[in-house]
């Protein structure tokens, strides 16, 4: 049987490259609402904790006798900009404060939810990846983690040594990521019975490249999706480390210091302990809704259910 | 026909609730069924055949709709029943599907569940009476020891076997009326012919009609009396099987009867022989591979699974070389010596007179180049969430072969071999047909320029006229890169129009290695006998059936019985079988079978 080139159909070629997935998925998220919403309020919030602090030159840690128990200009009889969500007992300015705090809090949140997919998916897609006794002793090992509670590992180890911020973002970390390595590990291990899998190990990929390179682009974008849930819950965190006093030590203001300090006089100036907790609560849901829409956009474009 | 249908199918059609609107799947169906009757329903993939057969029962769910038409069975009409009247009907009326693993419950003994199910539309029937149905029924389908196969779980039955336990599934209520969608497909022809025997003897010994819905012709020509062509969703023709067979009236059915591969002709041979060739470019020596399974049933002492043995054969440069034979025989454990995802045991793989074991590091991956593979399934061999252009690259980016922009253009020229449109190139593989997707898999093989390409049942799950298509694509390719190809398939069709030579394998070992005519037309070894004439064709069969096939499913490869392994099977066994084993045998030229009636002729000749 002969063949020509004929035969072949001839396709043309398109001169521009399509969108990219990833681009795909931004676009859809962008175009809802609630990606806007959340997408302003945070980076409005990002830009004051960065800028306003430095911007209005108030220390967070100066005293002020006279101007102690401010209220909130909108509550209060005297009308003034100089400090526009009060102050507090000792007369610091509580914007500036909460500012800092929110900065401190969303570092640390961040950093904490990296480390701990770092850990976690890395580990989890060996475990998974390789099987047999390496499987064994990670998972034994993510047992012994997930068996100690959080946070009495966290007052141990940081009320023994000094709760500086990499010592909490580690105790975090640490303490969180097993999840990570349960989920990975799960997912790991149906994917890498796939023949795609088997093609990958034919063309000769390593193992590494199988892991990073076709494993990876599946496995981590749902669980970075969930993440920023736990971004959330780890600014929580912080801010209870913070409020039994093992977190940043005071005088840098943190949610969790400054809603101690404001609990003992919560009936005459309210403010001191709320405030906090209205910008902590502002974040997270500006977060959840970007986390939220992301995904419906990821799932519009890999076909699942929206 | 005669007498009164027992189901009237009138003016059927079912559309596709979308956004939009209603898209019609099938429209305007209509046709009886007599009492006894065998139908049978063709048509390519996608011409609504699952959707009739479920219409057919009353199975639609949403977005699915029957839009018009009436299902009338003993007068009353299925579609419009309540589902308390349907509910009664069901012991009457019954459905097997193609997917057995998925539709029997993996927690259960498979005969509870019949029982279960036999009672739950029958409860009348005593239980002590519903088991012992049971294991009748079980024994009807040819199901080895039903009583002990009775306590057994799914995953204790092969495909074939669970295939015929859903048979009994849908048999134990006696139903009247039995539809069967694709029920062979996942099987092996030698079961294929098995349960296609068992549905002829039901019409007789249980008056029952089957709807029989298939996308092979030759099959439901085998099983039809009459047979109903489907295309897009609409019939277009109706006739008694030889008679559609022999003159075929509509063009549709005219052109799926011309793809269908003949066999005994010679024309059906689509290749032409290599040139001789000096070098084998792979020869397997002696290999051997066994697995050490947990016993079942035992804490801590394992079985050996001999699932290749003392396999040897040579493969040449630019030769088309098949490996046929059923599942289960090792065809993929040999595939994954051949490729160096195992090493053998014992034995040697040399490629390029290179003993692929020792390969490491530049060797390797020389050899990985070199040599590539498609896979079966279209589903599963592509990773779901990146783009096609980046799936085809992947291979280059591992050789470090090109970066940039000629990355892309190699792989949008590979795209362009195989029949891919460039467009496709960021699109994700969501949306591909399975044979859109078998090219991405070319295509991610062919990106490496390799000189072999080993094709695991690659177009098995194909309908006929992709297959069709892609083996006309692997022809174009092997004439413009000088491939060498090895088949892996149970698909005899396939392999005559294809391979120049074939190895028949049984049980991990080799059995027959001959050309392809020689095969076909005077094969050495009765396992290929007993293949051949399980092969669904339309021809006048070389080999009847009876002659050649024993009952029963091939030994477990845990516990091998002593001498000859095709014995248990075999209709021409005989003393010596049981005890010795025969080694391949050459008889004449280069074809070689392991049997001892080979020895005996050649014997004889020389005596």
């Amino acid at each position: 049987m002969s063949v020509t080139e004929t035969d072949i159909p001839v396709i043309p070629v398109p001169t521009q490259r399509g969108a990219s997935v990833a681009r795909r998925i931004w676009r859809i998220a962008l175009a809802s609402n609630e990606f806007r919403v959340g997408a302003i309020i945070f980076t409005v919030l990002v830009l004051a904790a960065l800028l306003y602090p430095e911007l209005s030159g108030i220390d967070p840690t100066k005293m002020s006798v006279a101007t102690r128990l401010h209220a909130p200009p909108f509550m209060g009889d005297k009308w003034s900009w100089t400090a526009p969500l009060g102050t507090d007992q000792i007369g610091r300015d509580m914007l500036v404060r909460s500012l800092v705090g929110l900065r401190y809090s969303l570092f640390i949140g961040l950093s904490t939810v990296v480390l701990m997919l770092i850990i976690g998916c890395s580990l989890g897609t060996v475990a998974g990846y390789y099987g047999g006794r390496v499987d064994m002793v990670i998972m034994r090992l993510t047992d012994a983690q997930l068996s100690i509670p959080m946070i009495i590992l966290a007052i141990t180890v940081l009320g023994v040594s000094r709760p500086t911020i990499p010592a909490i973002i580690l105790v975090l970390g640490l303490s969180s990521w097993p999840v990570y390595a349960r989920v990975t590990r799960s997912v790991v291990m149906t994917e890498r019975k796939r023949e795609y899998v088997r093609a990958a190990e034919i063309y000769g990929a390593s193992d590494f490249r199988i892991m990073v390179r076709l494993l990876a682009p599946l496995v981590l974008p749902p669980i970075i999706f969930v993440s920023a849930l736990d971004v959330a819950r780890m600014m929580i965190f912080e801010s209870i480390l913070g409020f039994i006093g093992l977190g940043v030590q005071p005088p840098t203001p943190t949610f969790g210091n400054i809603i101690a300090d404001g609990r003992k006089y919560l009936l005459n100036a309210w403010w001191i302990a709320t405030m906090p907790g209205v910008f902590l609560c502002l974040c997270l849901t500006s977060i959840n809704l970007m986390g939220a829409s992301l995904e419906r956009a990821r799932n519009r474009i890999y076909g699942g259910k929206s | 026909m005669t007498g009164t249908p027992l189901l009237k199918v009138r003016d059927l059609s079912v559309g596709l609730e979308t956004g939009g609107g209603i898209r019609p799947i099938i429209s305007g169906i209509g046709f009886d069924l007599a009492p006894r009757e065998i139908l049978g329903i063709i048509g390519a993939s996608g011409a609504g055949k699952t959707v009739l057969s479920r219409a057919l029962v009353n199975w639609i769910d949403p977005p699915l709709k029957v839009t018009s038409g009436s299902v009338i069975y003993k007068s009353q009409n299925i579609l419009d029943l309540p589902a308390q009247k349907l509910r009664t009907l069901r012991r009457e009326i019954a459905y097997v599907g193609a997917n057995p693993a998925g539709a029997l419950d993996p927690t259960l003994p498979v005969g509870q569940q019949i029982v279960e199910k036999l009672r739950a539309i029958a409860p009348e029937v005593p239980h002590d009476e519903a088991r012992k149905r049971v294991i009748d029924l079980l024994g009807a389908v040819r199901i080895p020891s039903p009583q002990m196969r009775y306590h057994e779980y799914p995953s204790q039955f092969s495909g074939g076997m669970m295939q015929r336990a859903l048979i009994v599934d849908a048999l134990v209520s006696n139903p009247a009326f039995l539809v069967a969608d694709n029920v062979t497909q996942p099987l092996d022809v030698t079961v294929a012919a098995q349960v296609l025997r068992l549905m002829r003897e039901l019409t007789t010994r249980f008056d029952t009609a089957i709807v029989f819905i298939s996308s092979s012709l030759p099959l439901v020509s085998d099983a039809a009396d009459q047979i109903l062509v489907l295309a897009e969703g609409r019939v277009v023709e109706r006739q008694v099987t030889k008679a559609l067979v022999a003159t075929p009236q509509h063009p549709y059915t005219r052109e799926l009867i011309s793809q269908i591969p003949k066999i005994w002709t010679s024309e059906a041979v689509a290749i032409d022989p290599p040139a001789q060739s000096r070098e084998p470019i792979i020869s397997i020596l002696d290999a051997t591979r066994s697995y050490r399974v947990r016993k079942r049933g035992t804490f801590a002492s394992y079985s050996t699974v001999r699932a290749v043995r003392n396999v040897t054969f040579d493969v040449f440069p630019g030769e088309n070389f098949g490996i046929v034979g059923e599942s289960g025989c090792g065809k993929s454990t040999l595939m994954r010596l051949l490729s160096r995802l195992e090493r053998p045991d014992s034995g040697h793989v040399l490629c390029d007179g290179q003993d692929i074991a020792r390969l490491s590091g530049k060797g390797l991956l020389k050899f990985r180049r070199d040599f590539q593979l498609v896979l079966q399934d279209p589903f599963n061999s592509l990773p779901p969430r990146t783009a096609i252009g980046a799936i085809i690259e992947e291979p280059l980016k591992t050789h470090g072969i090109a970066r940039g922009e000629q990355l892309r253009d190699r792989v949008l020229s590979v795209m362009h071999e195989v029949g891919l449109p460039g467009a496709l190139y960021d699109e994700l593989p969501l949306g591909l047909s399975a044979g859109q997707r078998q090219r991405v898999n070319v295509a991610r093989a062919m990106v490496l320029e390799p000189k072999v390409l080993i094709m695991d049942e690659t177009l098995s799950s194909l309908d006929q006229t992709e297959q069709f298509k892609l083996l006309k694509l692997f022809e174009q390719l092997q004439v413009q890169h000088g491939l060498t190809y090895v088949y892996i398939s149970h698909d005899l069709a396939m392999v005559r129009r294809v391979c120049n030579r074939v190895a028949v394998m049984y049980l991990g070992e080799v059995v027959e290695i001959a050309d392809n005519s020689r095969l076909f037309f005077d094969p050495g070894h009765p396992y290929t006998k007993a293949l051949l004439s399980a092969v669904p064709t339309l021809e006048e069969r070389r080999y009847k059936p009876e002659d050649c096939l024993l009952e029963g499913e091939p030994p477990s490869p845990i516990d091998l019985p002593p001498g000859c392994s095709f014995t248990s099977r075999c209709p021409n066994a005989f003393g010596r079988c049981h005890q010795q084993s025969p080694v391949l045998t050459a008889r004449g030229g280069k074809d070689l079978a392991a049997c001892f009636l080979v020895e005996n002729t050649l014997t004889h000749a020389a005596a």
